[in-house]
C-alpha cells in the first residue's frame, strides 16, 4: 500500500474515539446508533468519525440493510501492524546478531562477564 | 519534546553493560552486527567520534547488488555504561535514538532502545492528525483489534 494510504490509516487511528469505535467493531458489526451509545456525542459526530474510518478503509458499511451496519475491515489494520513490525525487525535482527557476536567473543576466551 | 512517533525495543543480553556499551560504540564490534539483514557494515565505513556532538556514521552495503546506504548521526549523550543518545538529522523530523543499559541481578543486561520522531508514514500521519499514541501502545492495540 502506498505511503499516503498508510498515512490515512495512521491519521484515522490518531483519534481515541475512532480507536474505540474500531475496538467495538472488532467485537461485532454495529449500527451508527449502537456505536454512538457509549460516547457523549451526537450521532452526527460519530458519523463523521465513521466517515474518516471509511476513507481509510478501516470500516466498511454494508448497503443491504436499512440500518447499514458498520463492519471492521481488518486488512488495513494488518498492513499498518506489519509496517510497525518491519521497523521493529531491524532492531530485533540487529540484537540477534549482537548476541551471536557476544557468543563468539565468549568462545574466543574473552571476558563477557 | 512530544511523545509522538515513538518506538521502544527491549532486549536482555548475556553480557555486562560495559561490554554492551562498547559493542554499540566501537567499530570493531559494530561491523559484526550493525547492518540490517542482507547487508554488511565494513569497518572502513564506520565513523565513531564518541563524544556529544561527535559523528556516528555507518555505511551499510547491500550483499546482493553492492549498493550502499550511509546512516549519518550525531551523538547527543555519551555516558558509559549507562546511556547513549544519537540523532539522525537527515531523517525526516530528526529521529532520535536513546539506548540505555540496565544491569540485572543475574549478570545479564537489559538494553532498552527508545526511538522518537520515527519517520516515514508514521511521521506523515502525525503531521496530519497529531498522533498521540506511541507505536508500542498502538501495536498492542492493533493486535487486539485484529485478533
Amino acid at each position: 500500500m502506498p505511503t499516503d494510504e498508510l498515512s490515512l490509516v495512521f491519521a484515522a487511528l490518531a483519534d481515541p474515539t475512532r480507536r474505540a469505535i474500531l475496538e467495538r467493531l472488532a467485537r461485532g458489526d454495529a449500527t451508527v446508533n449502537q456505536l454512538a451509545e457509549p460516547f457523549a456525542m451526537s450521532q452526527q459526530a460519530v458519523s463523521k468519525h465513521i466517515k474518516v474510518l471509511e476513507k481509510a478503509r478501516l470500516v466498511q458499511r454494508t448497503r443491504a440493510a436499512q440500518a447499514r451496519p458498520c463492519v471492521l475491515d481488518t486488512v488495513r489494520l494488518e498492513v499498518a501492524a506489519s509496517w510497525i513490525a518491519e521497523h521493529r525487525r531491524v532492531w530485533a535482527d540487529r540484537y540477534d546478531r549482537l548476541d551471536e557476536h557476544l557468543a563468539r567473543l565468549g568462545a574466543n576466551g574473552e571476558e563477557t562477564r | 519534546m512530544t511523545d509522538t512517533g515513538e518506538l521502544t525495543f527491549r532486549r536482555v543480553h548475556a553480557a555486562p553493560p560495559e561490554l554492551l556499551f562498547d559493542c554499540m560504540t566501537r567499530p570493531e564490534h559494530l561491523t559484526h552486527f550493525w547492518g540490517p539483514t542482507g547487508t554488511t557494515t565494513p569497518l572502513d565505513g564506520i565513523v565513531v567520534d564518541l563524544r556529544p556532538g561527535g559523528a556516528f556514521e555507518t555505511t551499510m552495503v547491500n550483499e546482493r547488488d553492492g549498493s550502499s546506504h550511509t546512516m549519518r548521526a550525531t551523538y547527543v549523550e555519551v555516558d558509559r555504561p549507562h546511556r547513549l543518545v544519537w540523532i539522525e538529522p537527515e531523517s525526516r523530523g530528526g529521529m532520535k535514538t536513546t539506548v540505555t543499559f540496565h544491569p540485572l541481578d543475574d549478570g545479564r543486561t537489559e538494553v532498552v532502545t527508545h526511538q522518537t520522531n520515527v519517520p516515514a508514514a508514521f511521521r506523515a500521519a502525525e503531521a496530519q492528525a497529531g498522533f498521540q499514541t506511541s507505536l508500542d501502545r498502538f501495536a498492542a492495540y492493533l493486535e487486539r483489534a485484529t485478533s
